[in-house]
Order: C-alpha cells, then sequence, then structure tokens
C-alpha cells in the first residue's frame, strides 16, 4: 500500500483511542496494555475491526510502550509483542485497504542531560522496535505523543536508517503551546521536514478545538500534510469521563480540516463513534489548499528565529586566539564554554557559532559533548563550526532543532563530505566563496562560487533558503581595497542569488589598533550592502549599536522599540551607576570588606588597584584568603547563611580571576593551591550542591576538575589516574545512589591507594561515610575547603 | 495546564538554613530576585487518582491497582483509611534548565533559587490537597516512597499509575529519580467520617525529625 500517493488524493482518517478501548475490554489500571496482543489478541483485533468499520483508513498497532525499557521484566521482548500486535492489526485489516500503521511512543524517561537516558540507548530501542515492525508488515510508522524534539528525531532517525515505510510524527502540546519539555510548533515542523517526515502534527493532551492554534502554527511552518489525532477533550479528574461528543469531535475536527488539516483521528477518550462522526462530517469536504512559502529559519527546540533582518551570530565560543578558552577546552571545562554562550546571548546574539576545535582534543566528542549540554542551558540555533566532517557529523546527530553548517566551499571534496550530512540532518550550511584555487580577487568570482554551491546543494536536495553564502572578510591592513571588494561580492550575492549572507566582520581589522571602531564601520557599511548575519562578538559594544541604529534605519525596528529598550534610560543609568562606583579608595580593609558584602564588582575593581602595587600571591595570602576565612568562621557560627556564604565566595572569584590575570601576565608561578576531582556519582542527577562546593573551592585557589554528574565510577578513576590527584569528592542525594557511590569508592581505593576521597550529600552521615570506606565526611561546602587544605597544602584540620 | 503558586520566601529561608532567622537585606534582595524569576518561568502541573485500600496479614494494598505499600510507617500513616489519593506534582523541566542557567551565571542566586523552587512546588503540593480535601473531605498529610521504610522503588508505580508522563510530562531516571527535579510524588489517605488526625503535624511519622537540618529551632525537638 503506498501511503505517500494516498496522501496525494484526499482525507486521510485515523483510529481513534486504543488504551481507553481496551480498558473497557478489562484492562486493569497499571497492567502493560501492550501485552494484550498475547494475552488478549482478539480483543485487540475487535477494536482494530471497528475503527476500521466506523472509516479509519489506517489503525495504529497497540505497541506504544513496546520497547524493551517498559517491557523491562515482563518476560517478553520488544519484537515478541510488536509481532504479535502488527499481527492482531493486520488480521483486522484484511481486504479492507485499511493500513496498518506500527505505534512508537516515547520510552519514557528524560533523555540526557535533563535526565539520565542516553542518546544512544533511546536510538537502540527505537531501531529494534522499528525492525520488528517492518518484519512483522506494518505498512508506516507512527511515532507519537512525543514531547522533547530530540526524542523524536532520534526516532526519526531510527524509522529512516532501519526502514524505507513512510513514517508520520506527532508530538503532544500543553495549551500554552508548547511540550512539556519547551518545544514550540514551529520548531517542530522546521526540524521535523528537514529531517524527512513525510506528515507531521499533534496528538493528545487537549481536544481539537484547543490543538487547532498548535496545528495552524504547523501548518505555518511546514509544507508536509499536518496531523491531528485529538483527544475527546478534557477528562474529568474524578471519573476519567471526557467532556467532547462524537458530534463535537467531527465539527470541531472539521474545523481544523479547514485551517489545512489533512489528516484526522482521535487519541484519549475517543471511541468508533468519535471517528465514524469525523468520517462522515469530512465527506463533502475537500483538503485545504495551504497558500504562502515557509520562512527560511533556523530553530532550537524552544526558539525559532526568522531569517527574515539581521541576525547576529555570536563568535566567542571559538579556541581562536583565547587563551582561556584553549584552557577549558584541554580540562573539559564545558560550564566555562557555555557561559561565554549565555554572555553572548545575554548582549542580543541570536545565533550561537560553536567552533571547538584545537590539536589535541577529540574534536568530534567535544563538538557532541558542548552542543548537547549548550542546548540544555540556552535557547539559541547553534551554528556547527568545523572544517571536520566527522566533527560536524557528532555535532547535527546531537543537535535537537535545526542548526546551520559552517561551512562548505567551491572544492567539489569538501562539497561531496559535507552536504550529504547537511541534507540528512536538515541543517542549513554556509557556503565560503573560495575553493580549491583560492579566494577569487574579483566579487564576479565569488559570486561565481556561490553559484556553484548553491547548485550543488540544490542538487543534494537542501533548500534554496538554507544555503547562505560567506563572501569573506579579508584584513584591510594588507589591502585596503579588500573591503570593497567583499561588500560588492556581498551585494551581487544578494542581487543574482537573494541568500543570506553571512561574514566574519572582525577579521577586517586585524592588526590594526582600535579594531572596534573600524570593526563598526564595516559593520554598517556591509549591512548596507546586504549583509544578514553577521558572526561577530556581541559583547563588543559599538558593534551592536551598528545593528540596532542599522534595525532602525532599514525599518527592521518598528517605531524604534528595541532601539529605545536598549539604549533609552535604563541603558543610561547603568552607565551612571558603574561611573559612581569608580571613587572609593582601594585598600585591603576594602578588598575585604567588599568580599564580605558579596559585592563583586567592587571586590574586582579594588583588586585591580591593588595589584598595580601588591604582588598577587600577597594579596592572595595577606588578604583574600583571610577574609574568606573569616567569612567562613561566621558561616560555622551560623552568623551568615549559604547565601551569603556563596556572594562573598563570588565577590572573592572576581578578586582571583584579576589575581589570575596578572599573574599569567607577567609569566610568575600559578597561584594553584592544588588540583582535586569532583563528581556527582552514577545514577545521580542532583547536582547542586556539589557544584556549591566546587565555587567554594576554587575561592581558596584550589583548581577543580569537575566531572559532572551522573558520573560512571570508571570515569572517576581515570581522570584521578590521568591528572595525578590526590583528593576526590564525591556527592550523591539519594539513597538508591549510595550504593554507586560506594563502588566508586572501593574502586578510587582500588586503583588509586595514595589518593583521599571526601563525601557528602543529603542522606549521609560521619558514621555512614566511614563504613562506606571515605576518609572524610564534608558536611557542607566549608569543609570540603579544611579537607582541601589539609590533604593539598598540609595545613591543620578545621580553623 | 499549568498551576498558580506562590513561593514563601519564609520557606525557601528555611531550606537555607536560616533555621528561623531573619534574612539580612542582601539575602532578601536575592530572594526576591529568585522567586520572581522562577514565577516566570515555571509551569506547574499536578495529577492524582483516588484508589479504595485493603489490609492484609502483609499489609496495606491497593486492589484496583494490585499495588502494595510496603513498610510500617505508612501503614501507621494511612492506618484507619478506607480510600487514598496518590497525586504527582513537578515545575516542570523550565524549571530544571533556569537552575542549570543561573548555577553557570550566580550560584548565590541559584542556591537561593533552588531553595525557592523546593517552597514552590510545596505550595504546589499543598494547593492540591487543599482543594481535594474540599471535593474528598479531610486528608492524612502527604507520605512519598523514600520516606520512612516506604521503598523509593514505589516510584515507578506511582508514575506509572498516574500515567504521569503523559498527563504532566513527569518521568523517572533507572535510579528512581524524579525528573523534572523538582518534583513530588505522594499518598494521601482520605481519613473516614468522625476520624480525626492531626494533618497539619507534617513532620509526625518522619523517621529523620530528631536530627532534620532543616526543622527550625522552636520546632525542633
Amino acid at each position: 500500500m503506498d501511503i505517500r500517493e494516498k496522501l496525494k488524493k484526499g482525507f486521510f482518517i485515523l483510529d481513534g483511542a486504543m488504551g481507553t478501548m481496551l480498558q473497557q475490554a478489562g484492562l486493569r489500571p497499571g497492567e502493560r496494555p501492550e501485552l494484550m496482543a498475547l494475552t488478549h489478541p482478539e480483543a485487540v483485533e475487535r477494536i482494530h475491526r471497528a475503527y476500521i468499520a466506523a472509516g479509519a483508513d489506517a489503525v495504529y498497532t497497540n505497541t506504544f510502550g513496546a520497547n524493551a525499557h517498559k517491557l523491562a521484566g515482563s518476560g517478553y521482548t520488544a519484537a515478541n509483542v510488536i509481532a504479535a500486535a502488527v499481527g492482531c492489526a493486520k488480521r483486522a485489516a484484511k481486504g479492507s485497504g485499511c493500513a496498518v500503521a506500527l505505534d512508537i511512543g516515547p520510552v519514557g524517561e528524560l533523555l540526557e542531560p535533563a535526565g539520565s537516558l542516553s542518546a544512544e540507548t533511546a536510538y537502540a530501542l527505537f531501531s529494534e522496535q522499528v525492525k520488528a515492525g517492518e518484519a512483522a508488515g506494518a505498512d508506516f510508522i507512527a511515532i507519537e505523543t512525543m514531547s522533547d524534539l530530540y526524542e523524536a528525531k532520534l526516532a526519526l532517525l531510527a524509522a529512516r536508517e532501519h526502514s524505507r515505510l513512510p513514517v508520520f510524527v506527532t508530538m503532544t502540546f500543553e495549551e500554552n503551546g508548547r511540550t512539556f519539555t519547551g518545544c514550540c510548533p514551529s520548531a517542530m515542523a522546521l526540524t521535523l521536514e528537514a529531517l524527512g517526515a513525510d506528515a507531521i502534527g499533534v496528538n493528545c493532551s487537549l481536544g481539537p478545538k484547543k490543538l487547532r492554534p498548535i496545528a495552524e502554527e504547523i501548518c505555518r511552518w511546514s509544507c508536509l500534510p499536518v496531523i491531528v489525532k485529538a483527544n475527546a477533550g478534557l477528562p474529568d479528574p474524578q471519573t476519567g469521563e471526557y467532556d467532547v461528543t462524537p458530534a463535537q469531535f467531527a465539527e470541531e475536527a472539521a474545523a481544523c480540516a479547514a485551517a489545512g488539516v489533512q489528516i484526522l483521528g482521535g487519541c484519549c477518550g475517543t471511541s468508533p463513534d468519535y471517528i465514524r462522526a469525523l468520517r462522515e462530517r469530512l465527506a463533502g469536504m475537500q483538503p485545504q489548499k495551504r497558500e504562502g512559502e515557509v520562512p527560511a529559519a533556523l530553530c532550537s527546540a524552544e526558539r525559532t528565529v526568522a531569517l527574515n533582518g539581521v541576525r547576529v551570530i555570536g563568535e566567542r565560543i571559538n579556541p581562536t586566539g583565547k587563551k582561556r578558552f584553549k584552557q577549558a577546552l584541554q580540562q573539559g571545562d564545558i560550564d566555562y564554554i557555555l557561559s561565554q554562550g549565555l554572555s553572548q546571548l545575554e548582549a542580543g546574539a541570536d545565533l550561537l557559532d560553536v567552533n571547538v576545535g584545537l590539536p589535541g582534543i577529540d574534536e568530534p566528542a567535544m563538538m557532541e559533548r558542548v552542543v548537547r549540554r549548550l542546548q540544555a542551558v540556552c535557547d539559541a540555533p547553534l551554528q556547527l563550526d568545523s572544517s571536520n566532517p566527522a566533527a560536524l557529523e557528532r555535532g547535527l546527530r546531537a543537535y535537537s532543532g535545526k542548526p546551520v553548517v559552517n561551512s562548505v566551499n567551491g572544492d567539489p571534496k569538501t562539497l561531496r563530505a559535507v552536504l550529504p550530512l547537511v541534507k540528512k540532518y536538515g541543517a542549513a550550511v554556509v557556503g565560503l566563496t573560495l575553493d580549491e584555487a583560492g579566494i577569487p580577487p574579483t566579487p564576479e568570482g565569488r559570486l561565481a562560487i556561490a553559484r556553484r554551491i548553491l547548485d550543488a546543494a540544490l542538487n543534494e536536495g537542501i533548500r534554496r533558503e538554507d544555503v547562505y553564502i560567506d563572501c569573506l572578510t579579508l584584513t584591510v591592513s594588507v589591502d585596503a581595497a579588500e573591503a570593497g571588494r567583499t561588500l560588492d561580492a556581498v551585494r551581487l550575492v544578494r542581487q543574482e542569488l537573494g541568500l543570506q549572507t553571512v561574514l566574519g566582520v572582525s577579521n577586517v581589522s586585524f592588526g590594526l589598533p582600535a579594531r572596534e571602531q573600524l570593526n563598526a564601520a564595516f559593520l554598517t557599511l556591509a549591512l548596507g550592502a546586504g549583509l544578514t548575519l553577521p558572526i561577530m562578538n556581541p559583547n563588543a559594544s559599538q558593534m551592536m549599536g551598528a545593528v540596532a541604529a542599522y534595525r532602525v534605519l532599514s525599518g527592521q525596528d518598528p517605531g524604534a522599540a528595541r532601539y529605545i529598550a536598549g539604549y533609552g534610560q535604563a541603558g543610561a543609568e547603568k552607565a551612571g551607576a558603574s561611573a559612581a562606583a569608580q571613587t572609593a579608595g582601594a585598600s585591603r580593609e576594602a578588598l575585604e570588606s567588599a568580599i564580605q558584602n558579596g559585592l563583586e564588582e567592587e571586590s574586582r575593581r579594588i583588586a585591580s588597584l591593588l595589584l598595580q602595587e601588591e604582588e598577587p600571591v600577597k594579596l592572595v595570602e595577606g588578604c583574600l584568603i583571610p577574609a574568606l576565612d573569616r567569612v567562613g568562621e561566621r558561616f560555622e557560627k551560623g552568623q551568615i547563611f549559604l547565601p551569603q556564604l556563596l556572594q562573598s565566595a563570588q565577590a572573592a572569584q572576581a578578586a582571583f580571576d584579576r589575581v589570575r590575570d596578572r599573574i599569567a601576565a607577567s609569566g610568575m608561578a600559578s597561584a594553584d593551591r592544588g588540583t582535586l576531582v569532583v563528581a556527582t556519582v552514577r545514577g545521580d542527577i542532583h547536582d547542586i550542591g556539589k557544584n556549591i562546593v566546587r565555587v567554594i573551592l576554587e575561592n581558596y585557589g584550589f583548581r577543580v576538575i569537575d566531572l559532572g554528574r551522573d558520573v560512571p565510577p570508571e570515569r572517576v578513576a581515570e581522570a584521578v589516574e590521568e591528572h595525578h590527584i590526590r583528593l576526590v569528592g564525591l556527592s550523591a542525594l539519594m539513597t538508591t545512589t549510595l550504593p554507586s557511590m560506594e563502588e566508586t569508592i572501593r574502586i578510587l581505593h582500588e586503583r588509586a591507594p595514595g589518593c583521599r576521597i571526601f563525601v557528602g550529600g543529603a542522606v549521609l552521615t560521619e558514621d555512614y561515610a566511614q563504613k562506606m570506606g571515605a576518609d572524610y565526611y564534608a558536611k557542607d561546602a566549608k569543609r570540603s575547603v579544611d579537607i582541601a587544605r589539609e590533604v593539598l597544602c598540609g595545613e591543620g584540620a578545621a580553623l | 495546564m499549568s498551576e498558580p503558586f506562590s513561593v514563601d520566601c519564609r520557606e525557601a529561608l528555611r531550606y537555607l538554613g536560616f533555621r528561623g532567622k531573619e534574612a539580612d537585606e542582601a539575602t532578601a534582595a536575592l530572594l526576591k530576585q529568585a522567586a520572581d524569576r522562577l514565577v516566570k518561568m515555571a509551569q506547574p502541573r499536578t495529577i492524582w487518582k483516588q484508589f479504595s485500600l485493603a489490609e492484609d496479614e502483609e499489609g496495606l494494598y491497593l486492589p484496583q491497582a494490585g499495588l502494595r505499600l510496603a513498610g510500617r510507617a505508612v501503614q501507621r500513616h494511612l492506618c484507619g483509611c478506607r480510600q487514598c489519593i496518590l497525586m504527582a506534582a513537578t515545575l516542570g523541566l523550565e524549571t530544571d534548565r533556569l537552575l542549570q542557567r543561573t548555577q553557570l551565571q550566580n550560584m548565590a542566586l541559584a542556591a537561593t533559587m533552588d531553595a525557592c523552587a523546593s517552597a514552590a512546588i510545596e505550595d504546589v503540593c499543598n494547593r492540591l490537597c487543599r482543594k481535594l480535601i474540599e471535593s474528598s473531605g479531610p486528608l492524612t498529610a502527604r507520605f512519598s516512597p523514600g520516606y520512612g521504610d516506604l521503598p523509593l522503588t514505589l516510584q515507578r508505580d506511582f508514575i506509572r499509575l498516574l500515567d504521569a508522563p503523559r498527563k504532566i510530562g513527569l518521568t523517572l531516571t533507572e535510579s528512581c529519580m524524579l525528573t523534572p527535579q523538582k518534583s513530588v510524588t505522594a499518598v494521601m489517605g482520605i481519613l473516614p467520617e468522625g476520624m480525626e488526625k492531626s494533618v497539619l503535624d507534617r513532620c509526625g511519622s518522619c523517621d529523620m525529625r530528631k536530627h532534620c537540618p532543616y526543622r527550625s529551632e522552636q520546632e525542633g525537638d
């Protein structure tokens, strides 16, 4: 049966609820519905028959939770259950012309890093389902009730990589227009269409009336057939009865059809009566032709950025020329990289470039790690920046949403290596106007390469709107005419091809003083020539000012609303406040008081002034550490509490940053007082306690290698061996993860007998810590500092 | 659908170890900032279901669900009740993300916000309980898997029986941790008519009450 052909012909009616019907057939709460295909196949078959008789064009198999995870302990494999369930549906559908869809629901656990389910595990579970379903003879695959866009992507990838069957994907949205994990309809539509789904839409959660606005949004952002498989309204919490009748349901669903929805069916609370009413109501109607183009756009799961004006790409996640960033990459300090991303977003970046290539770094692994972690904390779409196709593929596979790849160029070798990845993973792509012969000196030469790149992308099946061209900024200190050539090339690409244009703006001023001034002027000219996607430092205020001004002058900021919000009264006040703070004096006492009162800016400023006179080490030993000790003492005595302790710590950190800068600039010996490893043990994802300990330890000048949360024992041992660590801190919050803490301790004692271990966490006690074989129990962050001083600096215990 | 809630700052201070002491000015400002951001981002959701409760020689069980509530503590807690309510509540993944993000930028704010979130999820549960008391009559206090000797692994059954992943986006990790992190599951007994029980003493049946760091000095034994 050719579903794709059928979809061209008219409405396509899906079945209604399976769970609701199974309960009527005797399924008890808490029983696994999927097993009914094996225990009561006739009941399942009867339900399918009823839907087919009611007019369904397709029935979904009773396999929503038929994955190895949910079936664990049932005695059945996913393949057993799926074969039986597809069998039931096929027997029921025989001779009717009704298609059978392999139903795949979510795994039921949250994916990393929000949860602890790995992408690899989820993908393997979905693959197993897909293979079993195709082998059993399903006609297409229906991935449904997804809440996490990334989980939907993994299921869709599994379907595409293990079968040739058409794939429908529906997600579940709340009334606020988002899924439980925050995904919005536009992001869902852009992402799943680009990944090759055959139809997309919504199911469950609400009735058709309330799902309509969401379906309309999906219609705006996709050319694919759109699905609505709604509930029979809302259930009464007491009785479980749904509040929409079959006739109302059909009426509301018909309104969805009039808005462009082509595939309709029912979810929780619906029955064959609803499907019959729906079929009858749609009998005289034809699917609505959808008008309008889908805008060029990029997205994360939470945010869609339409490319209908200037969009700033933040360039700071890149090691080139940045000592601190390189160090973070080498030490695996992902938190530093994330904070770079967050500060760019606060400064107004719309998109973030991600480049983690550095000699000696496993770039593919790092790309995947950074993409995952970044997406867990920030919602800006990403530009994956690498010349290594393997790193690009790992990043693309890990990405939730629609990213852009930076970059390909006119060299057929890079086009062949990278464009298929761009297509497969549904990304956009930046093409650099250079090729194996170098950068053409004329604007026309660069246009010709742009054309070649566009043709190659179109041939690969990539949409025209998804090709962006970088005409390359060259340094004016070498040849002043370069700026003009770049601008001419941008103008030509806009005029001739109408594509989005990218430029790494700040290259223009390389080797010259007062660079930001030149950058801002060049940026203004480039925006005027048609640059739409400047890659730049959003923390550079002159450049951001040029963008803001351009938006006003080009009509992209109606009523100058954004401009006024950014540069009106609020902005002026901020500038005034920092000027006033400059006047207070600088002394050790002032620094200590700033630390005690938790004043970060003040502490940074005074430290800078003091460092003009004082040796960094003396300032640390003579002022910072004693100030922290006094704060710690007050904390121990219950005179101050955690928020104040941490505010003081942050103020001290600001001073320490200045000390480190000074030491790095002068080539003096480092002020680090020793290195330790901290980790939240395997299975545990509550890590705020560990993070607090880390902040306080760093404050005292210790270098902390933070392995994160849910860390396997072996990884802790490896880090200890690799860095010759003498002290490890482990945290666990729950009783269920104490065994994995114990195991970590055991492995550490075996592999690194000289290494001391301290442990902390809500359910631990001194006694229990000892029983597990830990050397120390840290009841709070302050105690962990005392332990570190004792072990790493040979100082006496508690002060 | 997202539920209304508020952040009880005194409760948040308790989680931060203030043990009944007042916040200083800086902490008060930090608390306000944390609570404001949280209120803007959090999307609390709740779900509950009523079950009948039976007892045999092995202890308490829910006959419709085929579920045993193992342990003496819960048996004491629900003693005399013929009906119970299973409930789950969560502040949603938005809150987890906000807390993660804040930890990267400002740990003092993050720690304060974490305490506010704990207070907020309590408030969400309390509001639900008040609503349930209106409709079903007096209830016992909430009792959660992991309290006393009620096994934490019971989370799996609670989550499954409430269809919590689908209904409110609440799931479990393999090690039985609730995700999103600021979430609660619990069982409450519906008190039969005429039966009095001090439902306000929330620490009454907790094994930790003797050395709980969160109880204020007045509350402490």
